[in-house]
C-alpha cells in the first residue's frame, strides 16, 4: 500500500503570468520544506525547476518541472509551469492532471494577460485553486488594487484569507483572518523564522470587517456551519477551514493569500493553505472516461475515483527525451503498478510493458518500484505512448478524457546547413514534436521544405536552439511561403497541334480542349468527349498526364492550378508519327496557351481567425483586421472580454501575434485555421507575379 | 463579529439526485415565532410553457416570480412580514439585512 495515505497527498501546479514569481515561490517552498539547502534565484540562473540551459540563460521557465516535498506530514507534488504564452502547452497539460493550483498574481500589476489565459484553462479542467498576491515588497505594490483586478478581469468571487501588514519596503507580515492573528517574519535565516502576534491596532477594524466577509462567504457553502454561527455568533477554526476547503473545491469562491516570495515572507502560510484548502486525490470527483464515438459529450460519464486497490488507470501527460532515453510522465488515477507489469495503452490499443519507474525532482530522478493512485511518476521504456494516451489495466480498459492541445499559429521553414545533417535533423525534429504536442512538423509538397508550426516566435526559436544544442544540428530558418493557387474565371476552347519532323519518324498530335471554371474546392475534372476515334483511346491517358503535370505550375506565377474542368472534344493523329509522348506534349502546350485566355487569377488561403480581447481594445483589434483585408464575421461579448471572428488572408497574418500583443498590451490572444481560398486582389496579384517572374 | 439576534434555523430544502441545498432560513424570536425569512433566489426555471428568469418561494412555499428579473449580484432575499427588505449574494448578509430592517444594529 502507498507510504503516504491518499488524503495526505496534494498534486498542485504553480502558474501565473511571466515574471510573477512562480519559480521564485517554488524555490522557497523547496527550501522551507527541507528539499533544498539553499535558495536558488531566477536571476542567478541556479533554480531547481529551471534546469534547462535555455531557461537558466533567459531567466524564464520553458518546460514544466515536477518536484516533491513534505509539509506537515503531507506530500506535495508540485509542477512549476512556464508563464510565457508560447509555452502554454505546458500549463495546459499540467492543469489537466493536477488536483489543485496556486495562481500567483503580481502585487503591482494585478491580474495580467497570461493569468487570464491560464485561469480559463483551469476553468476548463475544473481545477480548484488558491491565489497568492506576490511581490508586495515592490514599489507600487497595492494588495487591494491587485485584489480588485481579480473580480474585474477574472469575474470571480475572490475571498481574502489574509491582509498585508505594511506594504512595499515596510511589508513585514500578514493578518491571518481565519485565526485572527498576525504572522510576522523576523528577517534573517531566509524567512524561515516567523512568529504569531496580536493583530496590530491600526489594522484591527479592517481585519474585523474582512473576517466578517470571510464568514459570510465561506459559511454559505455549509448549512451546519451556518447553524453553528447562528448559535454561537462565530465558528471554530476547524469549521471555517472545512468551509473554505469546500468552497475552494466547488469553485464557489477563490481564497486569496499574500506575501513576497523573493523577500521570503508569506510562503509558509501558503503551504499551510495548500494542505488545508486544496483537495487531495480523494477529495475530487475523479477523472471522467472519454465519450465514446457518437456519444453526447455533455452526458455525465463514469468517473475513475482514486483507489489504490482498483484496476490501474493513468494518463500520459508529458514526454521528454534525454540522453538516457524517453521518459513518459504519467498521472496515476487509480490502482497500483509495479515495474515489469503489463498495461494496455487503451488509446492506441496495444500493450506496453512498464520498465523502470522514477519519482522526478526537476531533472533528477529517484527510482521507485511501485506507484499508486494519486502519484505522478515517470516511466522509462514505453514503446509507443504519446502525450494524452491512457494506460489502463487489462481487466478494465478505460480510455480517459483526452487532452486538448492548442493549434500552432506560426510556421517557419527549416533546413539543415549540411546535406549530411538531413536525416539527423528529421529524427531530431520528430523527437521534439513527440515531446511537444503544440509543435507540428510537415513537409511542404510544393517546395519540399520542412515546415515547423508552433505557438510563437519564441517557441520556434527555442526549438531551433534545442536542435543545435541537444542534437548538434545547425539549421537555416526562413520565412514560410503562402500556399497560393491559380484558377480560371471563364471558359475557353483551345486547339494545339504538336508537329515535329527532324528526320526519321516525327512527332504529331493535335488536341482541342475546352477549359471551364469550377466552384471552390471542386478540384480538377476531366471529361473525354472525343467521338469517332479522333484521338485513339491509348493516347487519352497521355493527355490527362500532360494536363495534370502542367497544372502543377500555373500560367500566372507558377502556383498549382485548381478548380477547373477540361474536356477533350477533338483531335487528330498520324498513324506513324503519333505517340503518347506527342499527345502529352500537345496537352501541356494546349494548357499553357488556353489557360492564359481563360482569364486566370491567383487564389490565396483565407484563415478563420478568432481573437479574444479585453473590450477596451476591441476598436484597435477590429481596425487592424480591416487594414489586413479582414472581413469581420461576428463579435460576441463575454463579461469584459470580446471574441472577434474574422476571415483574414494568411499573407496578412504573419507576425500578427507580435502586433496583437503590442496593440493590446499582451492581453489578447488568437487562434486561426484555414477556411477557404479567395481571389487575390489585382495589386497583390501583380506583386506576386512580379516576384515569380 | 455580528451576533444574530433572532434564532435562525434551516427551512425548506431542495433534495434531488446530486442536489441538497437550503432554500430558506427562518428567523424566530425568543417566543419561537417566525419573524423573518431569508430566501434563495432560483432560476431560470422552465415551467413547461415558459421560462421564469428568477423565482423564490413565499412563506407558504408558493413559487413567486421576481420582476423584472434576478437582482444583479444577489442570490438571496431578506423578507420581513412578507415584504422584501434586502438582497444579498450570501445568506448571512441577507440575515443581517433582515435583522437591520427589524430595527437592530
Amino acid at each position: 500500500m502507498p507510504g503516504t495515505p491518499l488524503e495526505k497527498i496534494r498534486n498542485i501546479g504553480i502558474t501565473a503570468h511571466i515574471d510573477a514569481g512562480k519559480t521564485t515561490t517554488t524555490e522557497r517552498i523547496l527550501y522551507y520544506t527541507g528539499m533544498s539547502h539553499r535558495i536558488g534565484e531566477v536571476h542567478d540562473g541556479n533554480t531547481t525547476t529551471d534546469y534547462m540551459e535555455q531557461e537558466r540563460e533567459r531567466g524564464i521557465t520553458i518546460t514544466s518541472a515536477a518536484v516533491t516535498c513534505e509539509w506537515h506530514d503531507h506530500r506535495i507534488n508540485i509542477i512549476d509551469t512556464p508563464g510565457h504564452i508560447d509555452f502554454n502547452i505546458e500549463v495546459n497539460r499540467s492543469l489537466r492532471v493536477l488536483d489543485g493550483a496556486v495562481f500567483i498574481i503580481e502585487g503591482v500589476a494585478g491580474v495580467q494577460p497570461q493569468s487570464e489565459t491560464n485561469w480559463r484553462l483551469a476553468d476548463r479542467y475544473n481545477v480548484p485553486r488558491i491565489i497568492f498576491i506576490n511581490k508586495l515588497d515592490r514599489t507600487g505594490a497595492d494588495f487591494f488594487r491587485a485584489f480588485a483586478t481579480l473580480k474585474e478581469k477574472l469575474d470571480i468571487v475572490a475571498l481574502p484569507l489574509q491582509l498585508p501588514i505594511g506594504i512595499e519596503d515596510k511589508f513585514v507580515g500578514v493578518v491571518d483572518l481565519v485565526e485572527m492573528k498576525a504572522i510576522v517574519w523576523e528577517g534573517g535565516e531566509l524567512g524561515a523564522k516567523y512568529h504569531d502576534e496580536p493583530i496590530p491596532a491600526d489594522l484591527a477594524e479592517q481585519a474585523k470587517e474582512y473576517r466578517q466577509l470571510l464568514l459570510d462567504t465561506a459559511l454559505s457553502v455549509d448549512d451546519a456551519a451556518m447553524e453553528e454561527y447562528f448559535d454561537k455568533g462565530d465558528v471554530e477554526v476547524a469549521t471555517l477551514k472545512r468551509c473554505i476547503k469546500a468552497g475552494t473545491i466547488s469553485g464557489a469562491f477563490r481564497p486569496v493569500l499574500c506575501g513576497t516570495a523573493f523577500k521570503n515572507k508569506g510562503v509558509q502560510p501558503l503551504l499551510d493553505a495548500v494542505i488545508d484548502y486544496l483537495p487531495s486525490p480523494v477529495d475530487v470527483p475523479g477523472i471522467a472516461v472519454a465519450a465514446e464515438e457518437g456519444e453526447d459529450e455533455h452526458v455525465e460519464r463514469r468517473r475513475i475515483k482514486a483507489d489504490p486497490s482498483a484496476p490501474f488507470a493513468g494518463l500520459a501527460f508529458k514526454i521528454i527525451n534525454d540522453k538516457y532515453g524517453t521518459l513518459t510522465f504519467v498521472r496515476i488515477y487509480s490502482g497500483t503498478l509495479k515495474s515489469g507489469d503489463m498495461v494496455m495503452n487503451t488509446t492506441k490499443g496495444h500493450r506496453e510493458r512498464i520498465g523502470r519507474m522514477f519519482q522526478m525532482h526537476a531533472d533528477k530522478r529517484a527510482e521507485i518500484k511501485e506507484v499508486y493512485a494519486g502519484d505522478i511518476a515517470a516511466f522509462v521504456g514505453l514503446k509507443d505512448t504519446t502525450t494524452g494516451d491512457t494506460l489502463a489495466s487489462q481487466q478494465d480498459q478505460v480510455v480517459l478524457e483526452r487532452m486538448a492541445f492548442p493549434v500552432p499559429v506560426i510556421d517557419i521553414s527549416v533546413e539543415p546547413r549540411t546535406k549530411e545533417a538531413v536525416e539527423k535533423m528529421s529524427l531530431a525534429l520528430q523527437k521534439l514534436a513527440a515531446e511537444d504536442p503544440s509543435l507540428r512538423l510537415r513537409t511542404d509538397p510544393e517546395t519540399s521544405q520542412t515546415i515547423l508550426s508552433g505557438m510563437g516566435e519564441l517557441h520556434l526559436e527555442i526549438i531551433i536552439d534545442r536542435l543545435k544544442r541537444e542534437y548538434g544540428v545547425e539549421a537555416n530558418i526562413g520565412a514560410p511561403q503562402v500556399a497560393y493557387r491559380e484558377t480560371i474565371t471563364r471558359p475557353h476552347t483551345e486547339t494545339y497541334t504538336h508537329k515535329k519532323q527532324t528526320g526519321g519518324s516525327g512527332q504529331y498530335a493535335e488536341v482541342k480542349i475546352t477549359f471551364e471554371p469550377l466552384g471552390r474546392n471542386e478540384g480538377v475534372v476531366f471529361d473525354n468527349k472525343v467521338v469517332g476515334g479522333a484521338v485513339p483511346k491509348e493516347y487519352i491517358p497521355a493527355v490527362e498526364k500532360g494536363i495534370a503535370q502542367q497544372a502543377e505550375t500555373g500560367v500566372l506565377a507558377g502556383f498549382p492550378t485548381v478548380d477547373f474542368k477540361y474536356s477533350l472534344i477533338d483531335g487528330k493523329y498520324h498513324d506513324v508519327d503519333s505517340s503518347a509522348l506527342a499527345f502529352e506534349i500537345a496537352a501541356k502546350s494546349c494548357f499553357r496557351d488556353g489557360m492564359k485566355k481563360a482569364s486566370p487569377i491567383i487564389l490565396e488561403p483565407v484563415m478563420d481567425v478568432e481573437i479574444t480581447t479585453p473590450s477596451d481594445h476591441v476598436g484597435d483589434v477590429v481596425g487592424d483586421l480591416n487594414r489586413r483585408r479582414g472581413m469581420i464575421q461576428n463579435q460576441e461579448s463575454s463579461g469584459s472580454t470580446v471574441i472577434v471572428r474574422a476571415h483574414v488572408p494568411l499573407k496578412e497574418m504573419f507576425g500578427y501575434i507580435s502586433d496583437l500583443r503590442s496593440m493590446t498590451k499582451g492581453r489578447a490572444s488568437f487562434t486561426m485555421q484555414f477556411h477557404h481560398y479567395d481571389p487575390v486582389p489585382r495589386n497583390i496579384a501583380d506583386e506576386i507575379m512580379a516576384k515569380s517572374a | 463579529m455580528h451576533a444574530p439576534r433572532l434564532h435562525w434555523k434551516r427551512g425548506r430544502q431542495e433534495e434531488g439526485p446530486g442536489v441538497h441545498r437550503t432554500l430558506e432560513w427562518i428567523g424566530r424570536n425568543d417566543a419561537g415565532e417566525a419573524i423573518a425569512r431569508v430566501v434563495r433566489i432560483l432560476g431560470p426555471v422552465w415551467s413547461g410553457w415558459r421560462t421564469y428568469r428568477a423565482v423564490a418561494l413565499d412563506d407558504e412555499a408558493k413559487v413567486v416570480e421576481l420582476r423584472p428579473s434576478r437582482p444583479d449580484g444577489a442570490d438571496w432575499l431578506a423578507c420581513v412580514g412578507g415584504q422584501v427588505v434586502g438582497r444579498a449574494p450570501v445568506p448571512l448578509q441577507a440575515v443581517r439585512a433582515a435583522e437591520a430592517a427589524l430595527g437592530g444594529d
